[in-house]
């Protein structure tokens, strides 16, 4: 999994561990609070919701993990998708999680429809990951937007993920776009990430002749994938 | 009634940490990341701060050093609360006026509190 010096800044394994701390040790403390008999019914019901939904998260990034340490010696077939569609599956897939963070997830589709050059189950992982993150660093109440473009010149359909928090600081901005320049590597987004989602789901993109990237905006970010169009397209 | 101010960005873990907090009976307000803890130590004035170091938008280090910056915030104990807790220093931690280091991934609820009345 390790792509060489310099491709990350702690080891994968390292980094692993960082990333499953936090879920854990979340786990760990819904857990606690639910052995307090003092709680309510419903209390404990949100509680074990949270915990189970926790979990998920977590066994998505082993999932994750595993898949992207046998990238080189898996086939992937790659084939004609409808992004769209495949990001309404997503959304319908986050839906609970996004609901219990008093958050919403949506998608903001194209008028006309496309298809893109992938393997459906690598690039509905590199969505969750950023999906993911998004819930993370977007503001209680507002939604994250997943949004699908098509470049015409460059034959490139981008599926990005738009949150809308903390806006990225230039130093952080500066930092991400050198790594992004120079990707797949480690690409360390924001303060408390390792960057280990980004690395994988940049190997994921490059494992589809693929490349991922980011947008700063004032008011959050945008983290993205950009495939080849199919040519199917001409047909729709 | 004492007031504690919390700073961590994991909503649910802020949730179970506030209710912990709250009942010991400390007044407790919860703030998402450093921006909106800074706002609350003009408006809610706490006495202790309980502070996570990887927040959203920027690390808990960008607050101390603020609160550090003027001398009556600079005198608010911080506790830090965090999954990195192996990786610092108490003492090195001082000078951010940070007063006990609790480590998220093995404290029990009554960690917590016993940290918080052990800087008043």
């Amino acid at each position: 999994m390790n792509r060489g010096e310099g491709s990350f800044e702690v080891s994968p394994l390292v980094a692993a561990a960082h990333e499953l701390k936090a879920p854990l040790a979340l786990m760990r403390q819904l857990a606690l609070r639910l052995g307090d008999e003092t709680i309510s019914s419903a209390e404990r019901q949100r509680l074990l919701q949270q915990t189970i939904l926790t979990s998920e998260r977590a066994l998505r990034l082993t999932s994750d993990l595993t898949k992207s340490a046998r990238l080189d010696s898996a086939l992937f077939q790659l084939e004609p998708i409808n992004p769209d569609q495949l990001c309404r599956d997503i959304v319908g897939e986050l839906q609970p999680l996004f609901k219990a963070y008093g958050r919403s997830v949506a998608v903001k589709g194209r008028r006309h429809p496309l298809l893109l050059v992938a393997n459906r189950d690598l690039l509905r992982r590199i969505l969750l990951g950023f999906s993911d993150n998004a819930l993370h660093y977007s503001q209680p109440g507002t939604a994250v937007h997943l949004q699908i473009q098509a470049f015409k010149k460059s034959g490139v359909v981008r599926v990005g993920v738009r949150d809308f928090g903390p806006a990225l600081s230039s130093d952080m901005w500066r930092t991400l776009q050198k790594k992004l320049d120079t990707a797949p590597q480690a690409i360390h987004a924001r303060p408390e990430s390792s960057g280990l989602g980004l690395f994988i789901a940049s190997q994921f993109a490059d494992a589809m002749n693929g490349r991922i990237g980011a947008v700063r905006h004032k008011d959050g970010a945008t983290f993205y994938v950009e495939l080849q169009a199919s040519n199917q397209l001409s047909f729709l | 009634m004492t007031r504690v101010l919390l700073v961590e960005d994991d909503a649910w873990l802020a949730s179970v940490e506030a209710s912990i907090i709250s009942d010991a009976g400390f007044e407790v307000s919860v703030a998402p990341h450093a921006p909106a803890a800074i706002e609350l130590v003009d408006s809610f004035h706490p006495e202790v701060i309980v502070l996570d170091v990887l927040l959203a938008g920027s690390t808990a280090f960008a607050l101390l050093n603020e609160l550090q910056s003027y001398s009556d915030t600079g005198m608010v104990p911080v506790i830090l609360c965090t999954n990195i807790a192996d990786q610092f220093d108490a003492k090195q931690l001082k000078e951010y006026g940070v007063k006990k280091v609790v480590d998220k991934t093995t404290m029990y609820p009554e960690d917590i509190i016993a940290a918080i009345r052990g800087v008043l």
